[in-house]
């Protein structure tokens, strides 16, 4: 199963369209370096999952800075950021998220946007497969990447069911692709 | 507004008189002894309602998250319908999605509306059509639900047998518009949605009053019995006869032919989900075993000699699972006969021999007359020789088969709550079971892993082994159903609920599917209780709220009081008993604010919107049957929240709290348009976590109506649990200010500080409504 673009929870199978595989970081460097104005969301379920010294949190915080991408938490994840002394990002519920991407002119938690495209990752393996196919179907205007270590297939890019390692290794070179890591 | 229900019977003695040849048109229905005027929409058809329908779609969204992409619904299909693709008979991705959740609400009112008819149908039999139906003491507002919607009191039984007739039809008319190449529209799916909940409120309404009035259950009774709910409740001396599913009267056969034998001594009856509620109400001395969820680990546990199911979330392979323990099994409904030999017309002595003999694992017994005695006889006949048998691994045995693990994740995959079953298999290869212990305790028991596992490990039962000491300490006292809520209690509560200083009405309610064990529904329900919210409960959530003991060993049944007032945890009973949690708010309109409910759906339920600060969580809803319920409180403007398994259902209910527009009330006294802030914010919500629950649940009492004292109750809250969760004071609190007495007092300067940050205006408060017609004086 691992390292297969198939959804990772069974059932979970999706429709005509699903999303390419990210078995590399190299990939996505169009994309990112297309994108205007990127959206990181975050899910509660990132606030227990270690990568590298820290958790996955952590990572968010490098990954914002390094690529000046505010940050949108989901399902009161917030309350880790703001312990780990980070102002910058703001609180809203994955549904809500997955309503107001729907809409083009939206401006974004921050008023930054309209975003044009989202990194995911966090929120419950379900619940993030359906707001991304809202954002699929709805949402078109968005690309959007999902750094989960499962598969998502309702978006552009996913990784492939990963073996833990790659995975965390891989984020570190998406971090490096977007300017940070050093 | 049109009036086109109608329907027709040869002979009809009713309350309303004795009627040869009747013909009711909807308008022409008359309650002689009901002095209060018919309103203008009495039986609604499928468009009567639109408009007040389209008002709250407006305001809130459907935001969809197409489940599937593809209709396979008829043969010119599959269709694609990603995308702005259209399928061949001319449907787009957003209407086909309403479409499914019209689907959903459709099959969901059908089982409780089939499971209506089934108990008016029967109690007609055994009592007579003209046996009254009573709500209970101190209920002058008779069956308020379907007072509202049908104009009609249903005063006896055959009464309720034409209200059904009224609901049927309806149900027909919105199972219709999903065929093909009938509604296009989402928004026509969307109110036909909302009607087919009205209609499910309705029909559980009035399920429940029949067997309220007729089987000796508790009536409107805050006071209702504590009885015992656990897996370890269940007394193994003696002959344990398992019931499951939602209708009481296979069960209630059982317990009376145990009653009526005194063999209380010998045999018992413990239930799982709203049957257990309802034999409890019945008999309290029968126990409540636990949620659907606990159906296979009990099952498989071999401790029930005889199974007897009824209808509605019984487990399908429920046959397969009781003769893996070599229980004999029964089914009663003809909803769910599940492949057994049809032994209805047999005598008792030859379907007993058979059953206990092991010739016929099961029998379909449509006679519940029967299934009492077939039921006792058997249970009492087998268990002897069953308490020697043992069904489980020892952990020994596990140990040695866990060995042979491919590692291949299946297990892991097929988990609906994503739980690592593989690591805690390896664990077991070593002799530690404390993993497939925490598995359990958040496992639905669903046994998809075992489906999935190359191996065919009896993963489920394998959790059961190692979580032993748990079910054992699974010993709970719970209070049963109580029904209806007195007008009394409304009389107390009604102007604190509608001014705002009793917070909110919450009430948990619904299924098993929790992402994270049934604590949760405790902790929620305990978070708000002790902040003087009400909460009331039912169904399974009513279950897993009362299965947690605080540190003197009491249940939240059992520490607070189960009358409908600050502070109090009631439980009204089974699924069918949620219409008295909806009555509630529809009484507040009639006795506070002396409002006619008779025939009045949408001024009823504008009132309920603006003012009454109700909120339903369902935090482990599964069925289509929570979804026709979560779209009964829809229409009266109640706004539920889900559990994150509750985003399959695939559409939310959302505002938007930046339009302005889409908050705008008519203030009545004056016919202005006037911005209010946005509350409540949604009405159809899955949260993430426990903490956004909770945070929302504080959010979405929020009514435009609230006095300055009952705001500021209300946000110092709302306040509170944002910090408390999200670990933040909340930026949009200013907005809910109207003016200086909506400010908490302790809270005063950071709100003052919040309001001249964001140029904070003082608002009106208005008397608010969404509806024209409600300006007094009429429209400017
Ligand atoms: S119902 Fe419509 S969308 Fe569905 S398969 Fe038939 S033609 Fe296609
Ligand atoms: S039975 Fe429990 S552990 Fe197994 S798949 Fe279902 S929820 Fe997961
Ligand atoms: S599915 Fe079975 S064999 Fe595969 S990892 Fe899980 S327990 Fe082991």
């Amino acid at each position: 199963m691992v390292m297969r673009p198939v959804p990772w929870q069974t059932g979970e199978i999706c429709g005509p369209d699903s999303a390419k595989s990210l078995a590399k970081s190299d990939v996505i460097k169009r994309d990112l370096s297309k994108a205007k104005k990127p959206l990181l969301i975050v899910g509660s379920e990132a606030v227990a999952e270690k990568h590298g010294k820290g958790d996955m949190i952590d990572y968010a915080i490098a990954l914002s800075k390094a690529g000046s991408i505010p940050i949108v938490a989901t399902g009161g994840a917030i309350k880790a950021f703001i312990e780990k002394g980070f102002e910058g990002a703001k609180s809203m519920g994955a549904m809500e998220l997955a309503s107001r991407l729907q809409d083009a002119d939206w401006k974004g938690p921050h008023g930054k946007g309209p975003h044009d495209m989202i990194l995911i990752y966090g929120i419950p393996y379900y619940m993030q497969w359906t707001l991304l196919s809202a954002v699929m179907n709805f949402g078109t205007h968005i690309t959007a990447i999902t750094l989960g270590r499962y598969y998502q297939p309702h978006a552009k890019w996913s990784f492939p069911n990963m073996k833990e390692k790659q995975y965390h290794e891989l984020l570190d070179e998406i971090l490096v692709l977007v300017g940070g890591g050093k | 507004m049109k009036k086109k229900a109608y329907f027709k019977a040869d002979e009809a003695k009713t309350g309303l008189g004795v009627f040869k040849g009747l013909e009711v048109r909807i308008g022409q229905i008359v309650d002689d002894e009901w002095d209060e005027p018919m309103g203008p929409t009495p039986m609604p058809n499928p468009t009567t309602l639109r408009a007040w329908d389209h008002k709250l779609l407006t305001k809130y969204q459907p935001s969809y998250m197409p489940y599937c992409q593809v209709c396979c619904l008829c043969t010119f299909g599959k269709c694609d319908l990603t995308g702005d693709k259209r399928g061949a008979c001319g449907i787009d991705m957003k209407a086909q999605q309403a479409r499914i959740v019209l689907a959903a609400a459709n099959i969901g009112c059908s089982a409780h509306l089939a499971h209506a008819r089934h108990l008016v149908d029967h109690l007609i039999e055994e009592y007579g059509p003209r046996t009254a139906l009573i709500q209970g003491p101190g209920t002058e507002i008779h069956a308020p639900v379907s007072s509202l919607v049908t104009g009609m009191r249903p005063r006896y039984l055959e009464d309720a047998s034409l209200i059904l007739d009224y609901c049927e039809s309806q149900l027909a008319h919105t199972l219709s518009a999903t065929h093909t190449g009938q509604e296009g529209s989402w928004l026509d799916f969307e109110s036909k949605v909302l009607h087919a909940g009205m209609v499910d409120q309705v029909s559980m309404e009035i399920a429940d009053l029949v067997q309220i009035s007729t089987l000796g259950f508790p009536q409107a009774d805050p006071e209702a019995p504590l009885v015992e709910s656990g897996i370890g409740m269940m007394d193994t001396n003696k002959a344990i006869i398992l019931t499951i599913g939602h209708n009481i009267v296979p069960a209630a056969s059982i317990t009376d032919y145990i009653t009526e034998k005194r063999v209380g001594d010998e045999v018992e009856v413990g239930g799982m989900c709203c049957t257990a509620w309802d034999i409890t109400r019945r008999d309290p001395k029968a126990k409540v075993i636990g949620p659907i969820s606990w159906q296979l680990r009990y099952i498989r546990s071999g401790k029930a000699d005889v199974i007897v199911v009824d209808e509605q979330c019984v487990r399908t392979d429920v046959v397969t699972e009781a003769k893996k323990v070599k229980a004999p099994i029964i089914s009663t409904s003809d909803k769910a006969v599940m492949g057994l030999p049809d032994r209805t017309d047999d005598d008792v002595a030859s379907i007993v021999e058979e059953l206990v003999s092991g010739k016929i694992d099961g029998a379909y017994i449509s006679d519940h007359h029967k299934v009492g005695e077939v039921a006792t006889k058997v249970a009492l006949a087998v268990k002897p020789k069953r308490r020697k048998m043992k069904f489980f691994p020892s952990k020994k045995q596990i140990q040695k088969m866990a060995m042979e693990c491919k590692k291949c994740s299946e297990c892991i995959r097929a988990c609906p709550n994503d739980q690592n079953v593989m690591e805690a298999v390896l664990a077991a290869q070593t002799g530690n079971f404390e993993p497939l212990r925490d598995v359990y305790r958040n496992c639905i028991g669903c046994a998809r892993c075992e489906s999935a596992c190359p191996n065919d490990y009896d993963l489920h039962s394998w959790m059961v082994v190692a979580a032993e000491a748990d079910c054992k300490d699974e010993t709970y006292m719970v209070r049963t159903g109580r029904g209806a809520i007195q007008d009394t209690e409304i009389r107390n509560v009604g102007q604190p609920i509608v001014f705002g200083e009793i917070p909110g009405v919450i009430a948990h309610v619904g299924c098993a599917n929790y992402p994270g064990g049934g604590k949760d529904v405790h902790d929620m329900a305990e978070e708000f209780a002790k902040r003087r919210y009400i909460i009331v409960t039912s169904g399974c959530a009513a279950i897993s709220a009362g299965h947690v003991r605080d540190e003197n060993g009491q249940s939240i049944y059992e520490r607070r009081s189960g009358e409908f007032d600050a502070g109090c945890v009631l439980n009204v009973g089974s699924c069918v008993s949620n219409p008295h949690i909806a009555g509630a708010a529809i009484k507040i309109a009639a006795i506070f604010a002396k409002r006619n409910l008779r025939g009045n759906y949408a001024e009823i339920a504008d009132y309920i919107h603006n003012r009454v600060g109700a909120v339903g969580i369902s935090w482990g809803a599964m069925s289509q049957k929570a979804a026709s319920i979560a779209a009964g409180f829809w229409r009266l403007g109640v706004p539920v929240i889900v559990g994150p398994h509750g985003s399959k259902y695939r559409r939310m209910l959302i505002g938007n709290p930046d339009d302005e527009r889409a908050w705008t009330v008519y203030d009545a006294r004056t016919g202005d348009r006037v911005v209010t802030a946005p509350g409540p914010e949604h009405l159809f919500y899955a949260a993430e976590t426990v903490a956004e629950a909770n945070v929302m649940t504080a959010k979405l009492v929020l009514r435009p109506n609230d006095t300055g004292k009952g705001r500021s109750i209300k946000l110092s809250h709302y306040i509170d649990i944002h910090e408390k969760n999200y670990g933040f004071f909340p930026e949009d609190v200013w907005k809910y200010i109207r003016r200086d007495t909506d400010i908490p007092i302790t809270l005063k300067d950071k709100i003052l500080a919040q309001m001249k940050e964001n140029k904070w205006k003082e608002k009106r408060i208005p008397d608010p409504t969404l509806l024209k017609e409600q300006i007094i004086g009429g429209e400017k």
